[in-house]
């Protein structure tokens, strides 16, 4: 659709060929999408609460507070409720990075949450063989641990996929695996386990903890100051969001990545090594998924290793942060906001009104369903008065429909296997 | 599509992910703060496993609804749906002047470590472990009771009732070989262990215990094999003693017509081969701490709870127990509640 085909319009609407209004356009258009699933989650969760015989409004209103620390009636303080928020965005954004390195690529990496496991893993060996040194050294040792741990750990889907074509979704889910046994045999009477306890590793110095946002001595909004657990691990991942900016959009591997990641055999035929590149990505995704493991280890509110890390979601959660994020970095950075404000939400939601906070897990669940059925936009297919003729796909739109079904079919079948 | 009427769209777009928020502002709250100035406030934190778990986090659910229901204190839960959530859902009830908050399991005792560190007037309880400091060591605090039991004593009934069984070669095999399967090798299920070899050992001396660790809680998978194994080495009588898992132990044992004996609670009903379980009142655990700080008896550091207080005990499963053996039972119940035999609560090689 350009200015040349639509019909003239009044004078206000003569500038519509700016840059500046068709920049506005496309936002808007690529924001659609994820903004419908997101009300559309939100309106069912609604009729769920309604149906559990809760007050959507009232349930709406803890979310509300759990995740933003607006509109809060229990007492809570909300400065400590966006401190959780940021807590739990942390991981997530980073995680979120890590999907969505590999969906440019074309390739599913469901494996994130072993890749981040053996991230901590790493980075809690450096964290507790290392205390002694002073924490500027310490700190960037232990995320330098973290982030080979998980390239290393997804470096080998990578090479088996470039090399043999074994699918990345069945080697990475097999690695989580892997991961979940060998977090098993280091903490469960293991060589990790801190003694006179069971499952957990010695938790990591103070000089290896991440500076939190607010001093840790004194009262702060009413609250202890130990009590905020936020971090400068957002920053960290806020600035891994913009090197995935950086790197797809300006550099000559961010192409080859996109490239891959729209046809593999136009790649080649470009000159561009597709196995090279495979791996490559594989190792960038990996590496933002094992320094996750690191921010975990080194903030956050427990600063050592569990075997709950195996039932942790994180590494899921991220898959559908990164697909609701259209797998760009503001995008990403802006549905871990989301993410981690229901999650936070959801514990508030769950102590003041007794909605489960697993009602959450359902909204989560409406958003990556509708995302990968896209179902939003067949419906303005079918129904024409509803929205403008469907626009001729062009190149990228069409490998980005692709993607996504080729998303939901893999996602439906994660699911079984979790099942 | 025309331009004013994408643009409608996109109005109605923008109104429409606004409605959560204008909502959550306008409504006027219903629900909070309806309790007055001295109604005690309790907060129940939940471990992962969950509320459904039929283990400790309902059982401690159910402390709490009968302290609710009898005692008109405000009661909320919430569950941890990951152990990132321990600190923030402990330190959401804290932060609000919660008088009680209670954690369950030996998993949050670093994270009641730190909350109560934070905040000296809030108490807390803690089920099945006491508090670590930021180190990982195992500290006492002014505001932190821990509650712990005893599970030997209730190990040593079931131990009393299987020695006995196996001396009057009433067992399945008459093989006076029998079995118990732990979760892993940490104290609460040693404990248990303990007992057990302990009571066998006393009605029937010659019995053989073989003892097993799954590594593990909640698959069923591993605990059912550990059965397996030893009852191809000839266990006719095996004691569960690992949570989600024993379940495998239960069914394994029924499948293959030995006798079972549950853990924790009642597990009469989750298979026919349980012939009694070795029970441990969480339930009364924590409704004995929301009543003590009721009633201004709050008491930190350790609060044991045992067979006198009965705060562990022996409950009978799908076999009718013989006459003798009740006797038996009641009376070693009695020297131990008396103190004139004390089990030992470590497991013998």
């Amino acid at each position: 659709m350009t200015a040349s085909t639509a019909p003239a319009r009044p004078e206000s609407e003569a500038a519509a060929t700016s840059p500046w209004v068709e920049r506005l356009r496309r936002v808007g258009r690529a924001l659609a999408l994820p903004a419908g699933s997101v009300v559309l989650a939100f309106l069912i969760g609604a009729v769920l609460i309604a149906l559990a015989g809760g007050d959507p409004l009232a349930s709406y209103e803890a979310l509300a507070c759990g995740g933003f620390g607006i509109s809060c009636f229990g007492g809570e303080t909300p400065a400590l409720q966006i401190s959780n928020t940021i807590e739990f965005i942390t991981p997530l954004l980073m995680a979120g990075l890590a999907v969505g390195v590999a969906f440019r690529a074309g390739l599913f990496n469901i494996g994130v949450q072993g890749q981040l496991i053996l991230g901590a893993i790493f980075a809690t060996i450096v964290g507790l063989r290392l205390a002694s040194l002073p924490g500027v050294i310490l700190i960037p040792l232990l995320m330098l641990a973290g982030v080979v741990g998980g390239a290393l750990w997804a470096g080998i889907v990578g090479v088996l996929k470039a090399f043999t074509g074994a699918h990345e979704v069945v080697t990475t889910i097999m690695l989580n695996y892997v991961a979940y046994n060998l977090l098993n045999y280091l903490l469960i009477n293991g060589p990790m386990q801190a003694p006179n306890s069971s499952q957990i590793s010695l938790p990591v110095g103070q000089n290896a903890q991440l500076p939190t946002l607010i001093p840790q001595e004194g009262l702060f909004f009413g609250q202890p100051g130990g009590a905020y657990h936020a971090s400068i691990g957002i920053f960290i991942a806020l600035a891994a969001a913009g090197v995935y900016a950086f790197l797809m959009r300006r550099t000559a591997l961010g192409y080859e990545i996109r490239a891959v990641g729209q046809s593999q055999r136009a790649a080649r035929y470009a000159g561009i090594s597709v196995r090279r590149t495979i791996i490559v990505t594989m190792l960038i995704s990996g590496a933002f998924a094992g320094l996750t493991g690191g921010l975990m280890i080194a903030g956050g509110s427990l600063h050592y290793l569990y075997a709950d890390l195996k039932f942790d979601t994180t590494g899921f959660d991220a898959i559908a942060v990164s697909l609701l994020g259209q797998n760009v970095a503001i995008g990403v950075v802006l549905s871990a906001i989301l993410f981690g404000a229901l999650h936070a939400g959801g514990l508030v939601m769950q102590s003041d009104v007794q909605i489960s906070s697993h009602i959450v897990e359902i909204l989560q669940a409406v958003i990556l369903f509708s995302l990968a059925a896209n179902f939003l936009r067949s419906l303005k297919l079918r129904l024409p008065s509803l929205g403008r003729e469907p626009a001729k796909p062009d190149g990228m739109e069409a490998a980005q429909a692709a993607l996504q079904a080729e998303v939901g079919s893999t996602a439906a079948a994660e699911g079984d296997g979790r099942a | 599509m025309s331009r004013t009427r994408m643009r409608l769209v996109a109005l109605a777009t923008c109104l429409m992910l606004l409605l959560p928020v204008l909502a959550a502002c306008g409504g006027t709250s219903s629900t909070s703060g309806g309790s007055s100035a001295n109604t005690i406030k309790v907060g129940l934190v939940t471990d992962t496993g969950g509320l459904n778990d039929k283990g400790f986090n309902s059982l401690a659910n159910q402390g709490l609804q009968k302290a609710k229901s009898e005692l008109g204190i405000q009661a909320d839960v919430t569950q941890s749906t990951k152990a990132s959530d321990y600190v923030p859902n402990l330190t959401n009830f804290a932060s609000r002047g919660y008088n009680l908050v209670i954690a369950v399991g030996f998993l949050m005792a670093s994270a009641v470590g730190q909350v109560s560190q934070q905040y000296p007037n809030v108490k807390f309880a803690l089920i099945d472990s006491t508090p670590a400091d930021a180190k990982g060591n195992s500290v006492t605090r002014s505001n932190v009771t821990s509650l712990l039991f005893k599970e030997q004593e209730a190990g040593a009934l079931v131990g009393i009732l299987t020695g006995m069984l196996e001396k009057q070669g009433k067992t399945p095999k008459k093989s006076h070989i029998v079995g118990a399967v732990g979760g892993q090798k940490i104290p609460p299920v040693d404990h248990y262990i303990a007992g057990f070899q302990w009571g066998v050992a006393k009605e029937d001396p010659s019995a053989k215990v073989l003892v097993a660790y799954s590594d593990e809680f909640s698959d069923p998978t591993p605990c059912a094999n550990k059965t397996d194994t030893q009852i191809s080495q000839g266990a006719d009588v095996v004691f569960q003693v690992a949570g989600g898992c024993g379940l495998g132990v239960l069914t394994e044992g029924g499948k293959k017509g030995i006798y079972t004996i549950g853990v924790d609670t009642d597990q009469s009903a989750s298979d026919q081969s349980v012939i009694a379980s070795a029970v441990k009142r969480v339930e009364t655990a924590t409704f004995d701490a929301i009543k003590s700080v009721k009633d201004g008896s709050f008491q930190s550091g350790t609060v044991l709870f045992d067979l006198k207080n009965d705060g562990v005990g022996f409950v009978k499963g799908n076999l009718p127990v013989p006459a003798d053996i009740q006797t038996e039972i009641d009376s070693v119940t009695n020297q131990i509640k008396s103190g004139a035999v004390t089990v030992p609560d470590t497991v013998k090689p």
